[in-house]
């Protein structure tokens, strides 16, 4: 289990991280999702120790990172940012190497090898140098080394960064695939990689954390509906006609892909009832052809935007 | 310590996959070997004295050219965040990092014991071994010394570049203290100069005398500098 309670980092008069409080239970994959800047990467490197907070506190399994750091630390398999790995080393001997640092004995080292290079699938370049590998490789290198102790926390920081679209799906589901049993905290600012990964989701933006809860809770929390229309509208009157109705905030109109059809997209209430059969009585009143009324899917795009622009700092239960 | 001993071998091995390492150890025995072959003269008493001092001399180039990678070069690849998020303290970091910048010394020097071989070989009489061994203890001890100044200095910074230059200075510093002191110094800056002097120290090994408080100051010199890699290192955690 990861415990964070009320990290602060500043760097010079920077304030990286202010107040970030958070847990994530066993069996749990928390997505930290954040634009660049928002202070997912310190807070990543607060939790597995490489920086100092200067306030707060991390419990890893009950183990505090600063009053017993390396209990702490002997529990974690840590994936930085570019999975940084010496270049001149060979894959096989790099793990070896860091499988020495992890205390193994010689058959736990010969072991956890084998495992970690097939689960990863770079056994076919073990004795290749890691220089000499593409970013797809040196990234699932990074990974293997994470495994090597079968640590029950896992701590990726941004591991699709750089990848290539069908090295980010191998990546997906080769995490999706360590989450069993594992406490997993995934960093990334790709919403569509933390969407598919994560069960539950923790918004930073400006050092703070913006949310913290299951991702449909809180897509359902969203602020807005939003409805979209397609009408034969030339003169604007209709437009004027659902900007009217009950419930509607606001009406956008836009071109459509098809010429003399008109794109109306509704912002409504969320408390309103549904305001679409009366905008579909009110066009057939009016003889408005009408193609295509729908409600948009709450999407995490349009969540992470409000959560980030809003700069309340509301949060959600930790 | 077991872990100390696991990133000493990766730092060896690393230094002899880099061309760095070899050029070094080229330089050095290139120099040191024309210095050896220059003082045979036939008919002359069989000496190291030549070889001992070059050497020392080279140390002050080379020991920064070895102990510059040592932390600098993982802060700027990104590489001292596994190494410090893996369960080893700062002080076994540190050790093994050291050890291995040593284990690299040692091998440089390791060829040179030719020297010594070949005079014994050919010179009569033969040398006397007591400033031979001197000789070995010096340059190991003040190696020890540099390379404690440049693994500091390497936890400072993530520039190669700047680890050597300021690791070369104090070198020079310590190796000129007390033989340039100015008379127009006050006697207890002269003093301290000269108690802090290696050069005196290297003298006397050259001589054959290998004094205790010479060891104890190399000793404890390197014990303080290992610390301030320590503090370095650790400071880096709070930046």
């Amino acid at each position: 289990m990861i415990f964070v309670r009320e990290i602060r980092k500043s760097f010079g008069r920077v304030e990286a991280v202010r107040g970030v409080s958070f847990a994530v239970e066993p069996g749990e994959i928390v997505g930290l999702l954040g634009p660049n800047g928002a202070g997912k990467s310190t807070t990543i490197r607060v939790i597995a120790g490489y920086l100092t907070p200067d306030g707060g506190a991390v419990q890893i399994d009950g183990f505090d990172t600063q009053t017993h750091s390396l209990q702490a630390r002997r529990r974690i398999g840590y994936l930085p940012e570019s999975a940084p790995v010496y270049p001149e080393m060979s894959v096989a001997g790099y793990l070896d190497y860091r499988a020495r640092l992890f205390g193994l004995d010689r058959a736990a080292r010969r072991k956890a090898l084998g495992t970690a290079l097939d689960r990863c699938r770079i056994a076919d370049v073990a004795r290749r140098r890691v220089g000499d590998l593409s970013k797809g490789y040196k990234q699932r290198v990074g990974l293997a080394s994470a495994l090597l102790h079968d640590p029950p926390v896992l701590i990726l920081d941004e591991p699709s960064n750089g990848l290539d679209p069908s090295q980010i799906r191998e990546t997906r589901s080769l995490v999706k695939d360590l989450a069993e049993k594992r406490t997993m905290i995934v960093s990334s600012h790709i919403l569509p990689e933390v969407e598919r990964l994560a069960t539950r989701l923790v918004v930073i933006a400006g050092g703070r954390k913006r949310a913290d809860g299951d991702l449909r809770d809180l897509l359902s929390r969203q602020t807005t509906r939003t409805l979209v229309a397609e009408v034969q509208d030339h003169t604007g009157a209709f437009t004027t006609t659902v900007g009217a109705t009950r419930g509607v905030q606001r009406v956008g109109r836009s071109d459509a892909d098809a010429p003399g059809w008109v794109r109306l997209t509704i912002e409504v209430l969320p408390s309103a009832p549904d305001p679409r059969p009366e905008i579909a009585r009110q066009a057939a009143a009016a003889g408005v052809a009408l193609r295509e009324l729908r409600e948009e899917r709450p999407s995490i795009e349009r969540l992470f935007l409000e959560l980030v622009e809003s700069g309340d700092g509301q949060a959600g239960p930790a | 310590m077991n872990q100390a001993w696991t990133i000493a071998r990766r730092e060896l091995a690393s230094m002899f996959r880099l061309p760095v390492g070899w050029v070094v150890i080229a330089l050095f025995l290139l120099l040191t070997g024309s210095v050896f072959a220059v003082a045979l003269v036939p008919g002359a008493p069989a000496s190291l004295r030549d070889f001992f001092g070059v050497s020392a001399w080279l140390l002050m180039p080379v020991a920064p050219a070895i102990s510059m990678r040592l932390l600098a070069e993982e802060r700027r690849t990104g590489s001292d965040e596994p190494l410090l998020t893996a369960p080893v303290s700062d002080t076994v970091v540190v050790l093994g990092k050291y050890l291995g910048a040593w284990l690299f010394m040692a091998c440089m020097l390791a060829p040179t014991l030719l020297f010594p071989a070949v005079l014994w070989a050919v010179a009569d009489p033969k040398p006397d071994p007591g400033p031979v061994l001197a000789g070995y203890a010096s340059l190991l001890l003040q190696g020890s010394l540099y390379l404690a100044i440049g693994a500091a200095v390497s936890a400072m910074t993530s520039s190669q570049t700047l680890a050597y230059l300021a690791t070369l200075f104090p070198i020079l510093g310590l190796l000129l203290l007390g033989a340039v002191a100015p008379d127009t110094l006050p006697a207890w800056a002269r003093a301290a100069g000269a108690a802090l002097s290696v050069q005196a120290r290297a003298a006397d090994f050259a001589r054959g005398i290998i004094d205790t408080a010479h060891i104890a100051y190399f000793l404890v010199g390197c014990a303080w500098f290992l610390g301030l890699a320590h503090t370095a290192l650790g400071s880096r955690r709070w930046r």
